[in-house]
This record gives C-alpha cells, sequence and structure tokens, in this order.
C-alpha cells in the first residue's frame, strides 16, 4: 500500500502549485475576480514551491525546511530504473528556474485591468503548466516525461488563446495547437519504437540496457523523439511555428511561452538525449539496417551539434531582417536555443553546468524583454522599432533595463549572458575536438545577434521621437503607467541580470555539482 | 497464435502515421487537423499494445503497454477537446473552420 501523506510531502512543490491553480478556478467561481488577489496566490505559491526546491537542494540557510527523505536526491540509476520518476539534483536546478519563470510572469501581470475577461483563468492556467514544468523535471520514465511535458502543452494552448474575443490571438493559438500536437504525436511514436525495441520507458532502464533486439527500431524511435521534442524547443527547421506564436499571444503569456515552457524541451533532451547518447552500453555497437557495427555516441552528437549551428545561425540571420520587436525578440529566442544546444551535444559536466546557467539567463533576459514590451504596449506606444525611438530618453528607467537584458541577450560582460556564454563556450573548448568549432560558432553569432540588438538600442537613445506627447495613463495604472507588478518584476530581473553577471559564483557552483552528478548518474 | 509479422505491423502502423502527416499538411479544415492529428496518436497506441503483446526482449516496464496505452487514449482525448475549444472560438470569431483564412499575423 502507497503511503500518500509520504508521497505528497515529497511532492510537496508540485501540490502547493497544483492547490494554488484549484484556488484560482475556485476564486473565479466564488466570485473573486479581483487581479490583484489572483496574483497573488499564484506568486505566493511559486514562491513557497520556490523555498521548498531550493531547501530539497540543500543549501543554506533553508536547508531547515527540506522536505525530501534523504536518500532518494541523486539515487542510483538501478533504482531510478524501476521508478517513474527520481529526484536528480539537476531537475531540482530546473524547478528552480521553472518556479522564477511562473513567478516573475504572475507577478508582472498583476498589473492586467481585472475587468478583462478571463484574467483569473489566466492565473490558473499559469499555474496548471508550472506543475506540468515541475513534473518534467523529475521524470525517469519517457511516457512520464510526455504526459508532463502535454500538461504544460494543454495548458499553454489555453493560454495563448484565453482572450477569446481577439482574432490574433485565436490564429496564435490555433497555429500553436496544431504544431503542438503534430510534435505530440511524434515524440509519443517515436516513444512506442523505444518501447518496441527495450521492453521498457523507462529512461535509466534504456540506458542500461546491455543490448537491443533491433538497432534500427531504436534509430527510427530516437530519429522521431527528436522532431517531437526539436518543435517544442524550436531548433531549426522545426522552428516556424514560434514567431507567429510569440508575435500574437497576449505579452505576458509570450513572456512565459519564451521565457519558460521552452525550456522544458530543453530538459526532455538533457534526459533524452544524455543518457542514451553517453553512458548506454548498447549503443557502442550499433548496427541498424545491416551497417555492420559502430559506435553510436558520435553520431548523436554530431547530429545535434549540427542543430545547435544551424539553429543559432538562422535565427539570428532572420533576426535581422525584422522590424517588429516582437518578432526580433522571438528569432533572437530561436537562436539562443542553438547556444543551448551546444551544450546538450557534448555532454561533459562543464558543459550542462554552462549550458543550465545559459538556460537560467535566457529565462530572466527573455522574460523580462517581453515584459518591457508588454509594458510599452500598454504605454500605446506601437511595435515597430521605429515606433520606439526616443523611448530611453522619454523613460530611462524602462529604457534602461530593456538595454540590460538586450546587452544580456548579447553576451556583453557584466551581465549573466557573458558568464553563461563564457562557461559553456571555455567547455566546449575544453572537450577539443570538432567541438571547438561549436564554440567559434557560438562566438560568431554572438558578435552577429549585437547588429539587431544595437539598432533597437539606438532608436530608444539617440533617435529622436517623432510621435506626439506620449498618452498620459499615470492615472489607469501604478508606477507612471506601468502598474506596480509589472514594474517590480521587470526591476528583479534587471538587478539579478547584472548580480548575477558580477558575482555568478554561488549559483554556478550549485550547478556544477548538480551537472557532476547528472553525468555520473546517466540518463 | 497467428499474428501480424513485426514487418507487417511496423508497415500498419507507419502508414497510419504518413496518413496522419499527409492529413496535417494538406488539410485545411480544422476538423479535418483534429481527426488526421488523432489518427497519429492512435498508430502510436497500437505501437504499445502490440510491442506489449508481442515482446522483443523481455520487458521489465514499470508501466506495461497497455496501461500506456489507456492513458494516453485519456490523454488524447483531453487535447482534442482543448482543439475543440479552439475551433469553436475561430468559428465564433470568423464565422469559417478553415485555417487558410487566417492571416492576421504575417509570416
Amino acid at each position: 500500500m502507497v503511503d500518500f501523506v509520504a508521497l505528497l510531502s515529497t511532492f510537496l512543490p508540485e501540490v502547493v502549485i497544483a492547490a494554488a491553480a484549484l484556488l484560482v478556478f475556485l476564486l473565479d467561481v466564488l466570485g473573486v475576480r479581483r487581479t490583484e488577489v489572483t496574483a497573488g496566490v499564484s506568486a505566493a505559491a511559486s514562491l513557497l514551491a520556490l523555498l521548498f526546491v531550493v531547501a530539497d537542494l540543500g543549501i543554506a540557510p533553508f536547508s531547515a525546511v527540506a522536505t525530501l527523505p534523504s536518500g532518494l536526491l541523486d539515487s542510483s540509476p538501478a533504482s531510478a530504473s524501476t521508478s517513474l520518476y527520481a529526484f536528480t539534483s539537476l531537475g531540482l536546478v530546473f524547478q528552480m528556474i521553472f518556479l522564477s519563470a511562473t513567478f516573475l510572469v504572475s507577478l508582472a501581470s498583476a498589473s492586467r485591468p481585472s475587468a478583462e475577461p478571463g484574467a483569473p483563468t489566466f492565473f490558473g492556467l499559469l499555474l496548471l503548466a508550472s506543475v506540468g514544468m515541475l513534473f518534467v523535471a523529475v521524470a525517469a520514465d519517457l511516457i512520464f516525461l510526455l504526459l508532463a511535458i502535454e500538461i504544460t502543452s494543454v495548458s499553454t494552448y489555453l493560454l495563448v488563446a484565453y482572450r477569446r474575443r481577439d482574432r490574433r490571438t485565436i490564429e496564435a493559438a490555433m497555429k500553436f495547437y496544431i504544431i503542438g500536437a503534430l510534435s505530440t504525436v511524434l515524440s509519443f511514436f517515436g516513444a512506442s519504437l523505444l518501447f518496441g525495441a527495450f521492453g521498457t520507458t523507462n529512461l535509466y532502464a534504456i540506458a542500461l540496457a546491455p543490448a537491443t533486439p533491433s538497432a534500427a527500431l531504436v534509430l527510427v524511435g530516437y530519429a522521431f523523439l527528436l522532431a517531437g521534442l526539436a518543435f517544442k524547443v524550436t531548433v531549426v527547421p522545426f522552428h516556424a511555428w514560434a514567431v507567429d506564436v510569440y508575435d500574437g499571444a497576449p505579452d505576458d503569456v509570450s513572456a512565459f511561452l519564451a521565457g519558460g515552457t521552452k525550456k522544458i524541451g530543453l530538459f526532455a533532451f538533457f534526459l533524452v538525449f544524455l543518457g542514451p547518447v553517453l553512458l548506454a552500453r548498447w549503443a557502442t555497437s550499433f548496427s541498424p539496417f545491416g551497417l555492420g557495427p559502430f559506435n553510436a555516441h558520435p553520431v548523436f552528437q554530431l547530429v545535434l551539434g549540427a542543430l545547435a549551428v544551424l539553429t543559432m545561425t538562422f535565427g539570428n540571420l532572420l533576426a535581422l531582417w525584422q522590424k517588429e520587436i516582437k518578432r526580433m525578440l522571438a528569432y533572437s529566442s530561436i537562436s539562443q536555443a542553438g547556444y543551448m544546444l551546444i551544450g546538450i551535444a557534448i555532454g561533459t559536466s562543464p558543459a550542462i553546468a554552462g549550458a543550465t546557467l545559459q538556460i537560467f539567463a535566457h529565462v530572466l533576459m527573455k522574460t523580462g524583454a517581453f515584459l518591457v514590451v508588454g509594458a510599452v504596449a500598454a504605454l500605446g506606444i506601437g511595435p515597430l522599432v521605429d515606433d520606439w525611438r526616443g523611448l530611453g530618453q522619454e523613460r530611462p528607467y524602462l529604457g534602461v533595463a530593456f538595454a540590460l537584458m538586450l546587452l544580456g541577450l548579447a553576451g556583453i560582460p557584466l551581465t549573466v549572458g557573458f558568464v553563461s556564454k563564457f562557461v559553456l563556450f571555455s567547455a566546449a573548448i575544453q572537450a577539443e575536438g570538432y567541438f571547438v568549432w561549436l564554440a567559434v560558432a557560438g562566438v560568431l553569432n554572438s558578435a552577429a545577434s549585437v547588429f539587431y540588438y544595437a539598432r533597437v538600442l539606438k532608436a530608444m537613445f539617440f533617435e529622436r521621437s517623432d510621435r506626439p506627447a506620449a498618452p498620459s495613463n499615470a492615472g489607469r495604472l501604478g508606477a507612471n503607467g506601468l502598474g506596480y507588478g509589472r514594474a517590480a518584476a521587470i526591476a528583479i530581473i534587471a538587478v539579478v541580470v547584472v548580480l548575477l553577471g558580477i558575482y555568478p559564483g554561488p549559483l554556478l557552483s550549485v550547478m556544477q555539482s548538480a551537472a557532476q552528478h547528472f553525468v555520473l548518474l546517466g540518463p | 497464435m497467428s499474428g501480424l509479422t513485426i514487418p507487417e505491423f511496423l508497415a500498419l502502423a507507419s502508414a497510419l502515421l504518413a496518413l496522419s502527416i499527409f492529413g496535417v499538411l494538406t488539410r485545411r479544415n480544422f476538423i479535418l487537423l483534429l481527426i488526421a492529428i488523432e489518427i497519429g496518436m492512435n498508430a502510436a497506441i497500437l505501437n504499445f499494445i502490440y510491442f506489449a503483446a508481442f515482446p522483443l526482449c523481455a520487458g521489465h516496464s514499470a508501466l506495461s503497454g497497455q496501461a500506456i496505452a489507456v492513458v494516453t487514449i485519456g490523454f488524447a482525448a483531453t487535447e482534442v477537446a482543448v482543439g475543440l475549444a479552439i475551433v469553436l472560438a475561430l468559428n465564433r470569431l470568423k464565422g469559417t473552420t478553415n485555417v487558410a483564412e487566417s492571416t492576421e499575423l504575417k509570416l
């Protein structure tokens, strides 16, 4: 008999978030529709869950409230190979990343008007999507992983569509849904082939399997899984949906999609492709379609590396041509996914730590950038780069915050974006071989990306505005028309981006030790 | 026990998947797109059932194939429900379920 209380206490962060989601829906039914209340519940729950996750990681001074029974964290692959879930340090670090995205978006969305229809639904769906994200981070079984991803996906389809009377959001939701559902089909089909080849869907059991009766099934299965997950991570050539969806979705939702839910696909990449690629014994004498035995590891790595280079180059080239800020940010988000894939292709522990830091940095900067876009739209300023002329002079705080996000995305020193790229690219150089070329491609792409970020900054700070004086709506929302919640979220992100850029030590060491555990542990 | 051999069975599942992908790529009616996606999900579900009944190697799965199939069917129903909700909203706004007529977002 399963001890449900003990089980629930190990999943305390997930339980807190799920309970908050139900509470928000209940409040909606009871007629409590003030956005401050629902946003407060959402932000408080994500902070509480964040506290539990940090405590479980054993970081002083929070470790006193740890709820994870000792011995469960980073247990051996053998014990994880019979379970649906496994708690790894790296998984908890990712839960931390996911929850900070939820917290920031909840805080910023407190500024949305209460009269807007569906506002409580927004927070309920945001929390449900977060539950799925938290489950992704503890998955040990392929089906558990895919279903957790789908909890998030289904919630985010609705999150994009929750403004039902807006043609643009419904069209974005439609495109998002079709592509998302197709990618689900591909992932599940791949998983079913792997189930056929190994007789199990447990990722650790797959990694430990000594041999497989059918190498062809394995190869095709992984190819389908790669395609399915690549849609979620917006890897080129599976990226086309992202720009329309990020453009059409409400700004806060775009922030959550680009900054939050996209990262679950990356963690799924860690789980699915690092284990079999690096540890699996069956992969060393791989013989699909009668090609004769060869070592599959370098082939997997080459494919991931090629996708990484393709993704970052393509995303950057298209971003250069964009006139709309939101579409430019969407393409830049695609190219950033390429940098993170570098870490997965290399797969050493410094590379995993670098990719994790890059993911965290990207969550902060991209969420922040989309929130600034939302704030500027709320001020009644248009979406084009030309519309933003002179914004930095009119609203220096907003301008400086946006400049920090963009400089961080470009990887300029003194921001967290520089530290993460430095760690990642130096790991690539340490790994030697053709991985050095991945670092070279990454550095060249970072340099190219400076062009389009600088163009926006130039428009904001050095060009004169030709629009009439900005309409004053300071009476409608606090913090000079931005809303207190949104202003606070943007300020927090801007401070953290600089703080981690100057003093990344503690966070980086947590990520490095988590990455070491992950590499030793498998998958 | 006579049944389909593995290559025959995989050909069936692959044909269903190919049909599904072809449908998603060519159909312009949202309802037909939903049906195409369902066919693809069923290809995966069939695979799980087949490989559970005729295993290639001694399995040690925490979830057996049939259980996975049941869970996946439930999940597919959820996904279609959400899809239908989006169709309804689309139909109410534009009076059509044709995807090709949605061109507010430029490519």
